[in-house]
């Protein structure tokens, strides 16, 4: 009967690796001005999936024990899960583009998406790496076995999540608020010409009395490649509607001479440093990321 | 850029509203005359608000209906 039973070290060594996988996950789903994924069914959609994940990962270090090499094999059914997880994830978000203030943008929901897969993914790893430190250490104390597997898992863990880490657009450029300023049927921020679609006396009256602009000016010339990119604008304007509301009018801009981005709304909660915040905390989105230390390098070598 | 999806918005115009006659032509929006200032500006606003649209002023005095 024992024969076919789990070893108690095993037990040991699979529920460490699982519990340490899923907390990764759970300090992986943070709750920030974004508010996405939403409590408690967001949280509760993912926590389960990280859980999965993790089990996927710690149990493929006795699988291998028991010389059972086919069982390895499940790691590509993990594979296909997370890609489902991505593929939910890039549903949901473009079914509810409709209904949001702003247009999240393709290239927004592909980087939040990737971002969901990429999470289990260094929640499998975690798992995977707690088991295997547990397997090697092996003393007879099941105290320090447990010790060392959790001690390296985050330590995984947080090289994992430093090196996942995106940049923001206050990170590579100054946000500061513009002035409004309207000119018969047009609207100008700092100067800068943004729309021409305040045709009534009523939009004029509310974008003089109630709108609000920013400006983000590019620190460096080759930051304006990333900064005029049409995803990442909108993905700031994106979080700028959503995080003060949007009465009515959101226009981005941006000018040609110095790279400057114009933002501008009318909001609900008048709150300019709120705005200037937001957009200084936008993520920069992997997809228009550009390094320009890279492209100056040689990588490949040429003749 | 504001409600656009995409780098190539699909604009829609919906009417053009004049004081002059000779600019009232055929086409696929609505176009309306108004005899003097004031009825082109009440004009726009009514239809501007009945289709949720958002209007322009052209330097020629003449509305713009449009929606993206």
């Amino acid at each position: 009967m024992n024969d076919t039973l789990i070893s108690s070290e095993h037990i040991v060594l699979i529920l460490t690796a699982i519990i340490v996988g899923t907390t990764a996950r759970i300090l992986n789903l943070k709750e920030d001005y974004r508010q996405y994924p939403s409590y408690p069914n967001g949280y509760l959609i993912h926590l389960i999936t990280g859980f999965i994940a993790a089990a996927l990962g710690a149990v493929a270090i006795p699988a291998l024990m028991t010389k059972n090499f086919v069982a390895v094999t499940f790691l590509t059914i993990a594979i296909q899960q997370f890609r489902d997880v991505r593929k939910t994830e890039r549903d949901s978000l473009k079914d509810l583009e409709n209904t949001e203030y702003a247009f999240r943008g393709d290239a927004y929901i592909d980087g939040i998406a990737k971002t969901f897969e990429a999470r289990n993914y260094s929640t499998l790893i975690v798992s995977f790496i707690t088991a295997l430190t547990i397997q090697i250490v092996n003393s007879k104390l099941i105290w320090i076995n447990i010790l060392c597997g959790v001690i390296t898992g985050f330590i995984v863990f947080f090289i994992l999540k430093r090196f996942s880490k995106g940049k923001t657009i206050g990170d590579i450029a100054d946000v500061k608020e513009g002035k409004i300023e309207v000119k018969g049927s047009e609207l100008f921020v700092d100067g800068i010409y943004v729309s021409n679609q305040l045709g009534t006396e009523n939009s004029r009256k509310l974008f003089e009395e109630g709108g609000l602009a920013v400006v983000i000016i590019p620190r460096e010339e080759h930051f304006r490649i990333t900064l005029d990119n049409f995803g990442q604008r909108q993905a700031a304007l994106f979080e700028a509607t959503r995080s003060i509301g949007v009465k009515r009018y959101h226009f981005t801009r941006k000018d040609f001479e110095n790279g400057r981005i114009v933002i501008s709304l009318v909001p609900i909660i008048k709150d300019v440093n709120k705005l200037i915040e937001t957009v200084k905390t936008t993520p920069l989105l992997e997809s228009t990321k550009k390094s320009q230390s890279v492209m100056q390098t040689n990588l490949t070598g040429r003749e | 850029m504001g409600r656009e999806s995409s780098p190539r918005p699909n604009y829609e115009i919906l009417a053009f509203i004049t004081t002059d006659k000779e600019k009232v032509l055929g086409g696929n929006a609505l176009s309306l005359w108004a005899k003097d200032e004031k009825t082109a500006e009440a004009l726009t606003v009514d239809v501007a608000k009945a289709l949720k649209a958002d209007v322009v002023q052209m330097r020629s005095g003449d509305y713009l209906i449009l929606r993206v």
